[in-house]
């Protein structure tokens, strides 16, 4: 908007604004909200994790209409919306795909942050909430996984749901308080239908709020880590900053067709992925008498499957797992470096980095693979590495030479 | 997909089998022979679907491919499947099979009918590669014929042991088709369990090209208003 769109609002605006901040909270978040200047290619993500956001409500709205949370029913609805509800197919792939789609940009996302250091000092809070919403994901992720109600649906809520069971003492109790009955049954379809379309989603709405209100106190990370607030022009706008919209909210647009194009690739072409984004034993009516051989989760689960895995105890292997996503919480207090992007930052710490990615990207490998003596072997060293690159971080990055910043942000 | 193959094997055998202990593993090094289907060929769905009422429907439910008028057409009554059995011999309910290629995919069930051969020591006369000691009686044979365990097998694989079904078996004495008319009414009938399977999936195709080709003119716009608006930060 222009300022003289601004100064002359129409009378139906003063209206609304002498009721309701519309105007403000439009300059304060959009119009006048300063992003620096310089977001690169990982910066996208963000935003696209937002529209799969929005999508996966959309469609699971349009899915709960035709779809029934009982053991009886569960299967054959989802078969009844693939073939007798117009686009039905559209629907269930879109959201299908969608649940991957957004561990795959959650995950860029979070890498983001991770190079450019996005969650140093002041931004400890965004990194905190955005790592809560990672966990309500993977509840989401989880709960939604077992609706369909085949056998992989059946055997995985058997799997997860019985860690709980491992936990001394409190184990069965809670055990069967999750479950709602002695096995996994229709009793526990119907509740993780419950948390998955009402409870989760509500409570991930109100986190990606408060996401973003923490992020626009604080102001956006940028690829070289340099504070843009630091050098402001006379009107007190930094000089590297340039307003959200319409500079970030067109180029957003952008990487949204991209996104949009990969997407539809999938959805339309490959939505089971090879079996990764749907399982070939899913489509198999859930049997509590057949057990499939090899009951792994979806691949956004397997790194930390493959840590639990690797543990010979299953109490240990539980508290690995648990500790392998808790480590990711405390990731602001283990950065002792001066500078937050990794351009600026030693070999020690790029080193480092690599490592936790092949670490990462290799337990998801293995986790999604059946066990043997050498991969377990592997994972362990792996699991290793993981926490070696964050419990080695206060020495690292305290210790090795920084480069020094820019004044300004380069191109 | 090695491992899928294997978990679904197993599943399949602990459906399948009576003789779950004695089951074994399907022959080493068979490589699943490839269905030459071609998805979009009504035609071909068509036909498939009548050789499955003509042929499978006796025993094999199709339970979600429901009213449509595809399977009315070919003369897939419902009402009148499977066949009113008591038991079941082997105690073994044949499976449905309206996502069967979603679960073991069109190559496995192709090489999967292809592969009977005559074993007497088996209750049904018939075994099969795929899933030794199959229940299912080789019900294709009077089109295919009666094939028999190859003497000589000599593996040709690059890296593996590799054997296609064709190499292990020997067609002792032909059916009522030619060898090359069976392959057809096989590469039909898995054509049709596929549509059977994913009755959206010519639907989604065509779809898919409409959306993509919308997403290259979307982006092409976008790209040029984002060019538009940031003309003036790259002067700065």
């Amino acid at each position: 908007m222009t300022e003289k769109a601004l100064t002359k609002k129409n009378r139906f605006m003063e209206w609304i604004d002498e009721r309701y901040p519309w105007t403000e909270f439009m300059r304060k978040h959009l119009t006048e909200y300063y992003a620096p200047k310089n977001f690169n290619f990982w910066y996208y993500f963000g935003s696209f994790s937002l529209l799969v956001f929005v999508m996966q409500i959309l469609t699971g709205i349009w899915l709960v209409m035709e779809y029934i949370p009982t053991s009886d029913g569960a299967f054959a609805s989802v078969q009844h919306i693939m073939r007798e509800v117009r686009f039905g197919w559209l629907l269930r792939f879109m959201h299908t795909t969608g649940a991957s789609a957004f561990f795959v940009v959650v995950y860029l996302h979070m890498y983001r942050g991770l190079i450019y250091g996005s969650y140093q000092r002041p931004r400890e809070l965004v990194w905190l909430i955005g790592m809560v919403i990672y966990f309500a994901l993977l509840i989401e992720a989880f709960t939604g996984y077992v609706l369909p109600w085949g056998q992989m649906s059946f055997w995985g809520a058997a799997v997860i749901t019985s860690f709980a069971g491992a936990i001394p003492y409190l184990g069965n109790v809670l055990l069967v308080w999750l479950r709602g009955d002695f096995n996994v049954s229709g009793v526990t379809l119907h509740r993780f239908f419950s948390l998955h379309v009402i409870a989760i989603p509500f409570f991930l709405a109100i986190l990606i709020f408060v996401h973003l209100v923490a992020l626009h106190k604080v102001g956006s990370n940028n690829p070289d880590g340099i504070d843009i607030k630091a050098k402001k022009n006379q009107e007190g706008i930094p000089l590297d900053g340039i307003p959200f919209h319409p500079y970030y909210t067109v180029k957003d647009l952008v990487g949204v067709v991209v996104f949009l194009f990969v997407f539809s690739l999938v959805v339309f072409f490959t939505p089971k992925m090879g079996g990764y984004f749907l399982e070939h034993d899913n489509f198999i009516l859930a049997n509590p008498m057949v057990t499939p051989l090899e009951i792994s989760p979806v691949w956004y689960m397997t790194p930390f499957y493959a840590m639990l895995r690797a543990i010979p105890n299953k109490l240990f292997g539980l508290m690995t797992m648990a500790a392998g996503i808790a480590i990711m919480f405390v990731l602001p207090w283990l950065d002792r470096s001066r500078v937050r992007s990794i351009r600026y930052k030693g070999p020690l710490s790029k080193i480092a980095i690599l490592i936790f990615v092949i670490s990462f990207i290799g337990l998801g490998y293995l986790g999604s693979e059946p066990v043997s003596p050498l991969y377990t072997f592997i994972a362990r060293v792996l699991t290793v590495t993981y926490f070696g690159f964050f419990l080695l971080m206060p020495i690292y990055t305290s210790y090795e030479k920084t480069k020094k910043l820019p004044e300004r942000v380069t191109e | 997909m090695r491992r899928y193959r294997n978990i679904l094997l197993i599943v399949f055998l602990v459906l399948f089998s009576s003789e779950l202990f004695a089951a074994e593993s399907a022959h080493p090094g068979l490589v699943l022979a490839k269905a030459p289907i071609d998805r979009s060929d009504m035609e071909s769905i068509k036909r498939g679907a009548t050789f499955f009422a003509t042929n499978c429907m006796s025993c094999h439910t199709l339970i979600y491919l429901r009213y449509n008028k595809l399977a009315q057409d070919a003369g897939i009554t419902y009402e009148k499947m499977p066949i009113n059995v008591k038991t079941w011999p082997y105690g073994i309910t044949p499976p449905d099979l309206s996502l069967e290629t979603e679960v073991r995919g069109v190559d496995w069930i192709y090489t999967y009918l292809h592969s009977f051969y005559q074993d007497p020591s088996r209750p049904t006369g018939a075994n099969n590669l795929l899933v030794p000691n199959s229940a299912m009686p080789a019900i294709l044979a009077p089109y295919q014929g009666a094939q028999v365990l190859a003497q000589q097998v000599s593996p040709h694989g690059v890296f593996f042991d590799n054997v296609e079904w064709y190499d292990l078996l020997t067609l002792q004495k032909q059916g009522s088709m030619t060898p090359e008319e069976f392959d057809a009414s096989v590469t039909d009938l898995v054509n049709f369990l596929a549509y059977a399977a994913e009755p959206y999936h010519n639907d989604q195709t065509r779809l898919g090209w409409w959306v993509l080709g919308f997403l290259v003119i979307m982006f092409v716009l976008m790209y040029l208003l984002k060019q538009e608006y940031w003309k003036d930060i790259k002067k700065k």
